[in-house]
Formats: structure tokens, sequence, C-alpha cells
């Protein structure tokens, strides 16, 4: 049973096409994890399952239902932008917008959620008296307080501190856990690995990436080395059988070459320098996002 | 509908509970009433201090004659009798003989005087004033002052002056001056209503008097009172699109409502704030009007057309408004391409004072069947005393009502598409392309 079921979906403004031939199935009570540059088209695809915006061809379906008017009450949203009048007070600005929902006991939920997230002393004050965290979590209140069957959350963690991360991850966590399913767009590749139980990525309005994250990394296979050696990073330039070197640091990431033999590999290090440390690895989401999307991909995909 | 009302009510009462909806309240009518006011006060706030002019009279027969005019107006034409105090100021006048052999001297000296502050003007009266001849010098009489355009001391001399000349020319002619003045007498024409029979006794009525006043004041006022109800509603309309915008307030709103009932619950709340400060003008006017003794000059045959066309206004302006103000990314961009709008709205608060002199020429009966100057110049023509063809304010709402479906449909696509539209401000052709494209 799907949540979301995106079908053959293209939108364009104007000349740029913002979304390509989009296939897509969310599975119900799961937590989806959209990924991509700026600009690839997370947000105008969240904003297609939210039906702000209306595909140019293709169809959506979302929990169960074609017509956007028999499901709008039953998503939650939290857009990546902030958008609460600062001129309201907390409490009245929840109520408002969880009755716009349609939401039930809309006064009792408003104040557990305020008392849940640490804001009950902030309830009668103004929402322009904030801080920008504080702001943060009213906006997410807004988007749950009407328990949602499905949550849409376009980069909710940016701008808080590890503790209201933390928080808000749990009570992320704990939605799901009730049933609902949720769909985030995310930056933070450590984010998305931990909590997603699918990940998506969307590079120039195309589908890259689709699966769970195990079965991403299978595709990419252990190519992968970390290598810690004394003396200057430069002994490992020009090796035989490598095609790309990160730099980070204390370690190197060297990508190898299909076809190649680590151990081979090993010993032409050695050769070199003094090896401190050797590990054989998966490539991590980071680093398969900048393969795809990063400067080098331009490059390769440009030739 | 009923998401469309939680948005009205929303607007309607961050509008209504603040202190700027009051200080709103109470700025109109100050600066409506601003301008008359201040020329009101100005005019109170006469200059008393004593006016000393001197005399330069050629003729040797009217100089005399003004001194004694000045004397009676000092003694009782400048003091308010009622509250006991002068009013206007004295004019004390002053006899100068002339200089025939440098009439130029005396003139700069007297206007060195002047200058000084020791005179406030002079007059100089020519030798063939009574009679003029063909020199056209000699029979020029000519007030000197700083400013004597303004000055009401010239206004004032005119009429003795005058009348003396007359007095001196009648007598020269041997008629006797009581039947010259009697059979030379202006007669003033009253402006008049028409007579029309009393349905309570049947009797026929006399017909009342009109003063300018009374004719030209219940019009402003409906023009005002359409002008502020346009303006409370489509200025904080725009700006607060605008700024739900900026703070993306609107992508969250749109996740709950689609953008028609936004737009037309943002409608609703900035229409029931504008009636509520119209209803309170319209209150205190009709409660001022009685207590001044004017009922019988309010218009209340006009009042339920102020409201039909007054509703149908808010709604054919506040969507254009509303969807520029949605297609716009900053206030800059908004008050650029709102202009055209500003235009079109305030347009009729310039002609309202040619179409009311005239309501039935065809000049007026055109402007007043323009859709969009409908509400403000059809009103003037209803509310002003001329009775114009009774099926024109129908015709006239009828083209209101369509011409507003026809923008808010127009309105609610340029909404759809400008809501979200971020980056670059749209142009003019654009936004009709999406009015009519969608």
């Amino acid at each position: 049973m799907n949540a979301v079921e995106i079908q053959h979906v293209t939108k364009t403004f104007g000349p740029v096409t913002a979304v390509d031939d989009l296939s897509l199935n969310v599975p119900k009570g799961s937590v989806y994890g959209f990924i991509g540059p700026n600009g690839s088209g997370k947000t105008t695809t969240l904003r297609m399952i939210m039906s702000i915006l209306l595909p140019d061809s293709g169809t959506i379906r979302v929990l169960d239902e074609d017509n956007a008017a028999a499901y709008t009450d039953r998503i939650g949203y939290l857009p990546e932008e902030r958008g609460l009048y600062g001129k309201m007070r907390v409490r009245d600005l929840l109520r408002f917008y969880a009755s716009l929902k349609d939401g039930r006991d809309v006064k009792r939920e408003v104040d557990r959620w305020l008392e849940k997230l640490d804001l009950t002393a902030w309830a009668d004050k103004k929402v322009e008296a904030l801080s920008k965290g504080m702001s943060q979590k009213v906006q997410f209140i807004a988007s749950v307080v009407h328990r949602p069957d499905l949550l849409i959350l376009d980069e909710p963690f940016t701008g808080l501190d590890p503790v209201n991360t933390d928080l808000l991850q749990q009570v992320v966590l704990e939605l799901q856990a009730e049933g609902a399913t949720v769909i985030f767009s995310t930056h933070d590749m450590n984010v998305a690995e931990t909590m997603c139980d699918f990940i998506f990525m969307i590079f120039k309005g195309r589908k890259v990436l689709d699966g769970t994250l195990t079965a991403i990394q299978d595709q990419y296979g252990t190519d992968t080395v970390r290598v810690r050696i004394e003396g200057e990073p430069r002994a490992l330039h020009d090796l035989p059988g490598v095609e790309h070197i990160t730099d980070r640091g204390q370690v190197q990431e060297l990508r190898i070459a299909a076809g190649r033999d680590s151990q081979q590999l090993l010993a032409a290090i050695m050769s070199r320098a003094r090896v401190r440390s050797f590990e054989l690895a998966r490539p991590s989401l980071h680093e398969i996002f900048v393969r795809i999307a990063g400067p080098g991909a331009e490059e390769a995909s440009n030739a | 509908m009923r998401k469309t009302l939680l948005v009205a009510v929303r607007d309607y009462n961050a509008a209504v509970r603040t202190k700027g909806f009051l200080i709103g309240l109470l700025l109109v009518p100050m600066l409506m009433g601003g301008g008359i006011g201040v020329m009101a006060l100005f005019e109170k706030r006469v200059d008393t201090r004593d006016r000393r002019i001197k005399v330069v009279d050629h003729t040797g027969l009217i100089a005399p004659t003004l001194v004694e005019a000045a004397k009676r107006r000092n003694q009782s034409e400048i003091y308010d009798k009622q509250r006991n105090r002068q009013v206007q100021p004295r004019y004390l006048v002053e006899v100068v003989p002339p200089n025939d052999t440098d009439p130029q001297a005396l003139r700069l000296a007297l206007s060195d005087q002047v200058r000084s502050g020791e005179l406030s003007g002079f007059l100089e009266i020519g030798k063939d004033a009574i009679n003029p001849g063909d020199d056209a010098e000699a029979a020029r009489i000519a007030y000197h002052a700083e400013n004597s355009v303004f000055d009401n001391a010239r206004n004032w001399v005119v009429g003795p002056l005058n009348e003396r000349i007359q007095s001196i020319r009648i007598e020269a002619s041997g008629l006797d001056e009581s039947t010259v003045r009697r059979l030379t007498r202006w007669m003033p024409v009253e402006p008049l209503g028409l007579t029309k029979v009393d349905e309570a006794t049947g009797k026929v009525q006399d017909a009342e008097r009109n003063s300018p006043l009374q004719v030209i004041l219940p019009v402003y006022a409906l023009v005002i009172l359409m002008f502020v109800l346009i303006m409370a509603a489509v200025n904080p309309l725009a700006h607060s699109i605008l700024e739900e915008k900026i703070h993306r307030i609107t992508e969250v709103l749109l996740g709950s409502v689609r953008p028609f009932q936004l737009m037309v619950g943002k409608l609703l709340g900035a229409i029931g704030v504008s009636i509520t400060m119209v209803a309170i003008y319209a209150a205190a006017g009709l409660v001022t009007a009685r207590h001044l003794e004017l009922s019988s000059s309010v218009p209340y045959h006009a009042l339920p057309w102020l409201i039909a066309y007054g509703v149908a206004a808010l709604f054919m302006f506040g969507a254009m408004f509303l969807a520029v103000g949605s297609a716009c990314n900053d206030l800059k961009e908004s008050q650029s391409l709102m202009m055209p709008l500003w235009l079109c709205a305030l347009s009729p608060m310039f002609l309202w004072f040619p179409v009311m002199q005239e309501p039935t020429r065809s000049f007026a009966t055109w402007l007043s069947l323009f859709p969009p100057w409908t509400p403000m110049l059809m009103l003037v023509r209803i509310a002003s005393p001329v009775t114009i063809p009774a099926w024109q304010p129908w015709v006239g709402l009828v083209g209101v009502a369509l011409f507003t479906v026809a923008s808010v449909w127009a309105a609610g696509r340029i909404f759809r598409v400008g809501i979200l539209m971020q980056g670059k401000a749209p142009r003019i052709s654009e936004i009709l392309r999406w009015a009519l494209r969608g």
C-alpha cells in the first residue's frame, strides 16, 4: 500500500523543466528522504504532492485519493522557509492553522504540542518575539497538530541546535510509529542515512536514486578505500587504478576503478609511504551525492 | 466556504484589533477634513493689527470719503458682536497731498514706508478717475502693497471708492441720486428647488431654497465615503498579500486552502474592515447631520446605491489589487505595477465635480457607465438634485456586477500563478497572459 503514487509526472515553468517524467511510490508508514542539489526539483515535487502545483502531465495519487480536496486536510506540511504571522500570538496562530486543516480538539491538541515541545511559556507571546529555533518548532507544531496521515517536511532540521534537532527527529519517528507516512527533504546526508527507510534523489528534474540505503550502496559496490598514511598525501597522487581522491584531512578517500584489486593498490601505496590504516568501505550517501551532482559529475556529463 | 471564512475572520481581526485601525479611523477624516479645516482656521485667524493706508488723491474729491468710510467700518464692521471681540483689522486711512512735479519720488517714498512696515499700502487715484478719457495713466486707480493681489484692503476700498465716484457723476449730471440708485438696483436670483406634493397632506409644498453647500456637501460626503470604502480595503489588502508572500505564509496557507479560497477569504476580510470603517463614518455623519438640523439634505435615496455600488467596487478593485500584489516580490515592484490601478481607481475623484454640476450631460452619462467609475460617478449623479433617467443606475449596476465577476475571475487566475512566483518581477503583459490563459 502506498501513501503517494507518482506516475510519469512532468512539470515545466516556461522553458525550464523542473520535474521530468518522474515516477515514485512512497509506501505507507515509511520515512522517505528526498535529497538533491538546490534547484533540482525537490520542492516542486513536494508542492505537486500537496497539489499546490499541478503537473503538466502524469498523475499523482495521495492517500488513495485522486482528488486533492479529499486529502488536503490529511497532510501536514512544513515549508522550507518559515511562514508565520509575526503579529499573532503563538497559541492563536496554531489554532488558526489547525482549524484550516479541519483539526479536531484543536485547543487541547495545540496545548499538548506546546507542552511537548517546551513552548508553553511562549504560548501567549507574539510570534515575532520568538527566536529562529523556537519559530521553527512552532511551524513544526502547525504541520502536525491536526494528526496528519502524511507529513511533508521541507528541510525540517536546518537552523536547529543539536538538542532541538534530536527532539524533532524523535517526534518524527514517534509519528511514524503511530502510522504516519513521512516525506522530508534534507541536505544533511547523515540525517537521511540514519532516519530514512527509503531515499530518493532528484537531479536536474530526473530521478537518479530511489531505494533503501543498502540497495543504493549496493549499486556502487565496495569501491571506496579510506587510507591514512604518514607524510604528505601527495604520495597518493597518480596511483594506478584510482579514479578519484577526496582529501578529508587526516583520511584520504580513494575510489577504485572497476575490476581493480584492492590488494594491489595497498601494495602500491606501501611502496610510496608508511600506511597507518587501510579500510575497504561502501561509499557514503554524501559520497554518492557528490559523485552524481558534484563538479566532476557535471564535467563527466558534459563531456 | 468554511476555510474561506476562517481566512476572512483572521484577516478582519488582524486588521481591526490593532492601534493602526483606530489611528486610521481618525486619520482619514483628519486628512479629508484637514484641508477645509486649515482653510477655515486661517480664515478665522485674521491678523487684526491696525492697517495704515495712505491715499494720494489727484481728484481731491474721493479721499475724504474713504477716510469717513474707514471710520464707519472700524466702528461697526470689524467686531464679532456675539463673542464681543475684534475679528478684522482697523483700516487707518490718511490723505497725502499729491506731488505733481515728481510723482515717482512720492511713490518711491511711500513704497519705502511700506517696506519698512510703517504702512500697509497706499492708494493713488488718477486725476481723470471720475470721468476717464483717453489718457489711461491719468484715469488709473492703483493700490500699491507688497502683496497687493491678496490684500483685503484693496477689496474693501473698491466699494466706497466706486460709490463715491458714482455719486459725483450723478450729481454732475443733475439727476436725483436716490432715483438713480433705485433704477439701477441689482436683483439677486434665488436658487430654489422644485415644488412637490406632500404625500401625507396632499398639499403642494413650497420649493426649498438650495444653498451651494446644501447641494455640494452631501454629494462630497458620498464621494468621500466611497473613496474611503475603496482605499480602506485595497491598500491594506495589497500590502498584506505581499507581506504574506514575502514571509512565505501563503505557502503554508496553500497547504490547506485553494488559491481561490485564499483570495476570496482575504477579499472578504478586507471588505469587512472597510465596511466597518465606513459604517462608523456614515453613522457619525448622520448623527452630525441631525445635530446640525441638516437631515433634510441627507440624500437617503442614494444610500442603498452607496451600499450596492460600494460592495461591487470593493470586490472589483480588491480583486485587482490582490492579483497584482500576489504577482510582486517586494514593495517597490508592487508600487510601480499598481500605478495604473491607482489611476483607474482615483480618476473619478477629479471628475465628480463637473459630473455633479451637469449630471444629465452625455459626458457625465457615459463616464458614469464605465464600470470602474460607475460606483463613484453614478452615485454622484444619483445624489445630485437633478433627476437622472431611472434606468441608468440599474444599467450601471448590471455593468459593474458583470465587470466585477470578470475581475474576480481574472484575478483568481493571476493569483494562482503569481502567488507562488518568486524572483523577477512580472511584466504587465505577463500578468495579462496569466489572466487570459491561466
